[in-house]
């Protein structure tokens, strides 16, 4: 039981903050779609270029090649330097990348790994469907195979960045025998395929970056298949665990500067009884503390998570709790914010726009349900890590 | 960096449980419920002969020389089994009899011939390093010499035979006894200050690990009964109202157990923001713990609210925790008013 960073990993730590200092990105990230993609590669390929891209991926694939550890250094600074998250690589870097690296062949690794890492491509998530939400395993989306392609039809939806991405991880069915379980396939699809239509969904917060995606007879190569045909299902659990394993960090720390400014907040605004400051209001001030010391407790779980993975080897169902967690909290420190905003909170300011308080309320609601609803986190917490009945 | 206990720490609990399982199972408190004094002398004995007493003195002291974290592990055990005893002011008292160099003390505490009482004020009441005035409650104090204060100034150690008259009262935990010591004006026998050895975060990080232990075992009986008890021809556990109130136990209990950890290891090494992962500690875990002790009567439905169910004896437990060393409000108050976390 300790917290004790090595002098090598002090000496990481410091590395990270210089030079994340000297090349963070200098100007307001885009609204627009393309812009935003733009945005997103540049900072990524910077990122390459000074050798900070996937600390903790094998070297072999252009990463570091170190620990969890410096992994859990580098997002702890980048979310304290207040960087953008990830957004149009998130898929790239946490979902498909980590999955072809355990499940994928030596040269679909070559094709795609080092493409991500340095920046050149934008991957999406094609999992899904307006039938299969929570219910992931009763997707239709069918792929027939046809001499060395699989000819796919159907439709995706929640599809975030599908407009201006290249890659898609794909899951179809290919077989309706047995359970509902076996005959899906994990499949890379080029996104500009012919037979691909992407429209963009408007979102509560005003924004546009979900997308549902239309597949007509889509040609994909068999040769894009990772793993076998109709054992996809495993391939995208595996993807799921890497999501809910340490991919939160930065936006945990990110999460604990918002409640450092909340209180900076309420310190300087009026409060409720419109003479003193917000603090002096007792509610405000104790859900303030409240806050703080739920954002320490994560930290701490999110250290008891990465210590465990670091004695395993691989992100366990564990995950699903700081999932959970996190998600519920995001909207709390929220809905805190409204509340010292008081009347001021009706001015709508985008989420990407300092002081975007009432625009991270509105997109606050995605939290728990993206990657999993709470619900969802609550039956692979009861099965899995309890052992519950089904 | 790793915050999960070593081998050698999950052995010294796994001791400490399977001890206090067949030593002091929880139907104990039941049997004692009518006696004067909740401690069971022969458990206590048995406690000082595993070392469990002088687990943080010094070896060259009769101790095992262990720290914060090994205690951590050890009073979440206490908590799992709603143990009966004043365990967490006799453990703190015998670091402040080694800090004083009261040798005699720290013989006496680790041999379990001297068991020292909780001594909390009440509002109005004050007191530093000569003198206690004003009105108290005492916990588990009936056999005690000796009674420890804690507060964020220092620690005291006061004499029980000066504190006057001293008056039962009947206690809400049948497993802890209470009493009250009304305008009390008396020496101060020890006193250790703060900055010397900050003895009121680690009764905090020591509370925090007991009322953890309380979420962890409410979380494990909760989900027990869930898989076995059935209702309409299933068991219960298949209900997500049942099954998402016991994935809403274990992660309170993950939040607790994990900050517990972290102010333990914080306070261990004197981090710079120890006494506000030590307060947190406390917040975090009295609300799981309190949480998770409605949850598990609810959970066991009609069964839950029995006196021959273990149900209520977090209930209380968990109340009796909360309210030793500053509860929730005057913590958040602190938390606030502290710098940001390190």
């Amino acid at each position: 039981m300790d917290l004790d960073f090595s002098a090598d990993q002090r000496d990481f730590r410091d590395q990270v903050r210089t030079w994340l200092h000297d090349n963070k990105p200098r100007h307001e990230r885009p609204r627009a779609a393309a812009g935003i993609r733009e945005y997103d590669l540049a900072w990524q390929r910077t990122q390459f270029e000074g050798g900070w891209a996937g600390i903790s991926w094998p070297t072999e694939y252009g990463g570091r090649g170190l620990s969890l550890i410096e992994q859990l250094i580098w997002f702890e600074e980048y979310g304290r330097a207040g960087l953008p998250s990830v957004d149009a690589n998130f898929v790239g870097l946490n979902h498909a990348g980590p999955t072809l690296m355990t499940r994928a062949r030596d040269d679909q690794k070559a094709q795609h790994l080092r493409q991500i890492l340095a920046g050149e491509v934008v991957w999406c998530q094609g999992f899904s469907e307006p039938g299969a939400g929570s219910d992931l395993a009763a997707l239709s989306t069918r792929a027939e195979i046809d001499g060395d392609d699989l000819v796919v039809s159907g439709q995706k939806i929640w599809t975030s960045f599908a407009h201006v991405a290249d890659w898609q991880e794909l899951l179809v069915r290919t077989s309706r025998t047995g359970s509902k379980h076996q005959g899906i396939t994990w499949v890379i699809c080029d996104m500009h395929t012919p037979g691909i239509e992407v429209r963009p969904i408007r979102t509560m917060d005003g924004e546009a970056e979900f997308c549902e995606v239309f597949y007509d007879d889509v040609r994909i190569p068999l040769a894009n298949v990772v793993g076998e045909v109709d054992q996809g299902w495993s391939v995208a659990m595996s993807t799921l665990s890497f999501e809910r394993g340490t991919a939160f960090t930065a936006g945990q720390v990110r999460l604990a500067s918002t409640v450092e400014q909340l209180i900076e907040l309420a310190k300087e605004r009026t409060g409720p009884d419109g003479r003193r400051p917000a603090i002096a209001d007792d509610e405000l001030a104790r859900r303030l503390a409240t806050a703080r010391a739920e954002v320490a407790a994560l930290r701490a779980m999110t250290y008891v998570g990465i210590s465990r993975s670091a004695r395993t080897g691989t992100p366990g169902p564990e995950g699903s709790i700081v999932k959970l967690y996190y998600s519920e909290m995001v909207k709390h420190v929220a809905r805190l914010a409204m509340d010292i905003l008081g009347q001021d909170g009706l001015r709508y300011v985008s989420r990407w726009v300092p002081g975007g308080w009432s625009g991270n309320y509105l997109y606050s609601y995605s939290q728990t349900i993206g990657g999993g609803t709470s619900e969802v986190q609550r039956n692979i917490i009861g099965d899995r890590i309890l052992g519950l009945p089904r | 960096m790793d915050l999960l206990p070593s081998a050698d720490q999950l052995d010294l609990a796994r001791v400490a449980a399977d001890f206090l399982a067949e030593e002091l199972p929880r139907d104990r408190i039941r049997q004692r419920a009518d006696e004067s004094s909740s401690l069971d002398p022969h458990a206590w004995a048995g406690c000082a002969d595993l070392g469990l007493f002088g687990l943080s003195v010094p070896e060259e002291l009769g101790g095992a020389g262990c720290g914060v974290e090994e205690e951590a592990l050890l009073f979440r055990e206490l908590g799992r089994q709603v143990a009966p005893g004043p365990f967490l002011s006799t453990v703190l008292a015998a670091q402040l009899a080694v800090a004083v160099g009261d040798g005699d003390l720290v013989a006496s505490v680790v041999a379990g011939k001297t068991a020292v009482g909780l001594a909390a004020l009440r509002p109005g009441g004050t007191f530093n390093e000569h003198r206690v005035r004003g009105d108290l409650d005492l916990i588990d104090a009936v056999d005690a010499p000796l009674v420890l204060l804690l507060g964020p100034a220092g620690a005291a150690l006061v004499e029980t035979a000066q504190l006057g008259d001293v008056q039962p009262v009947p206690s809400i935990d049948p497993g802890v006894r209470l009493a009250a010591a009304s305008g009390v004006d008396a020496p101060v026998s020890a006193w250790l200050p703060a900055a010397v050895q900050p003895l009121y975060l680690r009764g905090l990080v020591l509370t925090a690990a007991m009322l953890v232990g309380i979420a962890e075992a409410c979380r494990d009986a909760s989900t027990e009964y869930a898989k076995t008890r059935e209702q309409f021809g299933r068991p219960i556990g298949v209900n997500q109202a049942v099954k998402h109130k016991c994935a809403d136990m274990a992660v309170q209990a993950e939040l607790g157990m994990a900050q517990v950890y972290f102010a333990a290891v914080s306070v261990a090494s004197g981090r710079d923001d120890a006494e506000l992962q030590a307060r947190t500690a406390k917040v975090v875990a009295a609300h799981a713990a309190t949480v998770n002790a409605a949850s598990n009567v609810q959970v066991h439905g009609g069964m839950g609210y029995t006196w021959e169910n273990d149900a209520h004896l977090f209930v209380k437990r968990v109340e009796v925790l909360e309210n030793v060393l500053g509860g929730r409000t005057e913590h958040l108050g602190q938390i606030i008013a502290l710098p940001a976390p390190q």
